[in-house]
């Protein structure tokens, strides 16, 4: 079966095939054991457990020490993000403002402060540009991933 | 009150989490009944069933529950609880909350108010201390509540302490309202959000400046007072590995340290307690300078998080030792004996590769490592969810291991074995953490993280694990596990009940 995941490279294809109830991939083989924990034979022979746990769109993966978070992209879905915007990377209250449209930043500048769990977060322009829009104001509480500035970047 | 026995009966635990779950245990094996208190956002979470009796706290925010100190004293009084042990964090050190508890007829798990007031304000501990003989480090505090007077006060006096300094607020702790300042042109910003957010946290905006000792270790002493004259020290913490002023990795004992050197420090923290008549337990904080001079930071006049090391190579139960202290008993623990190493890492819901930024969201898979020499004390469990309400740690990893090499290959173990799934967590970071040479070496200092990692932490996946890691989530989907799971969360077709099979029937 075919699936697609994102990554931050664009969209990576796995193409796992099913022989019995063995799946396999390249010299992989992977089966789904009575607990619902993945049993992983390398083509070397070395076994590996991984948990999985599928949270929204999201397979989180647990294999020898590390932790995945692979997005499946459902089929048809298009792969674009929506760049450019400048979100809240938690759910917290705007601090501080430190921008006005119109206003040119270069990459770097501090453009507004967050507070969430009592610490402070500062959002950063990542490119030099020009301030299209503020979209909060101080005090305002804000939704993780929500847009708080609009850059256009020069 | 000193010298007077007061029974304790019933106990009432004034916080949350995962220091709620160790104190409601210690409870129940000292044969004590407990009364957990907790927020509406709280009413499934574990701490709430290890207690005998658990009572809902009305109003919504922080300030109108865990910091309500009228309905957590009517709610002692309704149950009949007769002592009140706030843990860390929370009303802990806030010495009007720990006299309100004794005018109210009940005992404080912790030391006078006095003592709190003495040491919780920085400058009054700097002279107490200066004045037992114990070294302290060149800083000064600004009283000024004014954010212009304030400002100014704070640019007269860097010209006194000198840079590199450290910003922090006058009633802080965990690492908020803190900044460390190395240049003059950065002070006017950093004191700007060092008041910020002491205001937001502590309500209160005064700030202290320190100069900064760099390459240096933080090392504590725990120490143990009670009614009988007794005030002694239970050995060393290494707690020098701090991502943004917060520690994340603790040991004892610290790996430089000497016997002649733990001796000195040891008896300057008995002279710290001694000084303010201190009962109950307390952690003294030292910087340890390269040149082996050491330097009081802080009394921390409460439980503190990383007391696990301690009790694992002492064999003293710190908490179980609070709560008879409180009791007017004598502490039970006899000489000082420290065996093998311990180390613990503090697990957080944070991305650390995206500058310790904490994250949320459920539990979907919360197991944690097993076998010798581990323990972990947590106040979640799987199929919780990690919500922004509270603090992002999850749980406390603990070792024991008779060498320190030895406890660092238990941790490599057991943090390669702890499954978090749904939540992004610090373990990866830990992981990579326990392979770094100033770790292995014990070469740790306050800096430490950010010398390694200057441009923030990465992790480093070989290619062989992200092609299983993939394979893994392909398997998962076409195989349709997540169906399965969600049958398997509501509880759908589960074992069969064995009251059935031996004839058994409910009225």
């Amino acid at each position: 079966m075919h699936h697609q995941f994102r990554s931050p490279e664009g969209p990576i294809e796995v193409t796992v095939a099913k022989q019995g109830d063995e799946w396999s991939l390249g010299g992989l083989s992977t089966s789904v054991m009575a607990d619902g924990r993945l049993k992983i034979v390398s083509s070397d022979g070395r076994i590996s457990f991984g948990h999985v746990a599928k949270v929204g769109d999201v397979w989180w993966v647990h294999a020898e020490g590390h932790t995945f978070k692979l997005e499946r992209i459902e089929p048809g879905a298009s792969d674009t993000d929506d760049g450019g915007g400048l979100t809240a990377p938690m759910p917290g209250k705007v601090l501080d403002v430190l921008v006005a449209a119109g206003e040119v930043v270069s990459a770097g500048t501090t453009l507004m402060v967050l507070e969430a769990m009592k610490m402070e977060h500062r959002i950063v322009a990542a490119t030099d540009g020009v301030v299209m829009a503020v979209h909060f104001a101080a005090g305002d509480q804000v939704e993780q991933g929500v847009a708080l500035l609009t850059l256009d970047e020069s | 009150m000193r010298g007077v026995v007061s029974m304790v009966r019933k106990v009432l635990v004034a916080n949350r989490g995962e220091i709620a779950c160790r104190i409601l245990r210690a409870c129940n094996e000292a044969g004590l009944p407990s009364v957990a208190i907790y927020a509406e956002n709280d009413a499934s979470s574990m701490f709430v069933e290890l207690a005998d009796e658990a009572v809902l706290l009305t109003g919504g925010t922080i300030g109108e529950t865990y910091l309500d100190q009228d309905q957590i004293l009517a709610i002692a009084k309704s149950t009949g609880a007769d002592a009140i042990h706030p843990g860390f964090g929370f009303l802990s050190e806030r010495a009007d909350f720990a006299r309100a508890v004794g005018h109210a007829g009940l005992q404080w798990v912790g030391p006078s108010p006095e003592a709190i007031e003495q040491m919780g304000d920085k400058m009054t501990a700097r002279i107490t201390m200066r004045a037992a003989g114990v070294p302290v480090i060149p800083g000064e505090e600004i009283e000024h509540e004014d954010e212009a007077d304030a400002l100014a006060a704070i640019e007269a006096a860097s010209h006194r302490v000198g840079y590199p300094m450290l910003l922090k607020a006058s009633s802080g702790g965990g690492g908020k309202g803190m900044r460390a300042v190395h240049a003059p042109e950065d002070l006017i910003e950093s004191a700007k959000g060092a008041r910020r957010e002491a205001i937001a946290a502590f309500g209160d905006g005064r700030v202290y400046l320190e100069r900064l000792l760099t390459g240096s270790k933080h090392v504590e002493i725990q120490v143990l007072a009670d009614r009988h004259g007794r005030t002694i020290h239970l050995g060393e913490r290494e707690c020098s590995v701090q991502r943004r002023h917060q520690k994340v990795f603790e040991e004892a004992p610290c790996a430089t340290m000497t016997p002649e050197l733990r001796e000195a420090m040891g008896q300057a923290a008995v002279a710290a307690a001694e000084a303010v008549d201190y009962e109950g337990a307390g952690t003294v904080e030292f910087l340890l300078a390269p040149t082996g001079e050491f330097f009081f930071l802080e009394m921390n006049t409460r439980i503190q998080v990383e007391h696990p090391v301690t009790e694992l190579v002492t064999g003293v139960d710190l908490v179980r030792e609070q709560l008879r202290i409180a009791a007017g008993e004598p502490m039970s623990c006899g000489p000082l004996m420290m065996r093998g190493h311990a180390i613990e890492v503090r697990l957080y819901a944070e991305d650390a590769a995206n500058n310790f930024l904490p994250a949320i969201g459920p539990l979907a898979v919360f197991r944690p490592p097993e076998g010798p020499g581990v323990r972990l004390d947590t106040g979640v469990r799987e199929g919780d969810e990690v919500t922004p309400n509270y603090d992002p740690m999850l749980a406390k990893l603990i070792v024991w291991a008779p060498s320190r090499p030895e406890a660092l290959q238990r941790m490599r173990r057991a943090l390669d074995e702890f499954v978090v799934l749904g939540t992004t967590t610090n373990i990866r970071f830990l992981r990579e953490l326990c392979d770094e040479p100033e770790v292995i070496t014990g070469a740790t200092d306050t800096t430490t993280i950010d010398r390694i990692w200057p441009n923030g932490w990465q992790p480093t996946v070989p290619r062989a694990v992200e092609d299983m890691a993939l394979m893994a989530a392909a398997v998962a989907e076409s195989a349709g596990l997540h169906r399965k799971q969600s049958m398997a969360s509501t509880g759908g077709q589960g074992a069969p009940s064995p009251f059935e099979t031996i004839g058994r029937r409910f009225p």
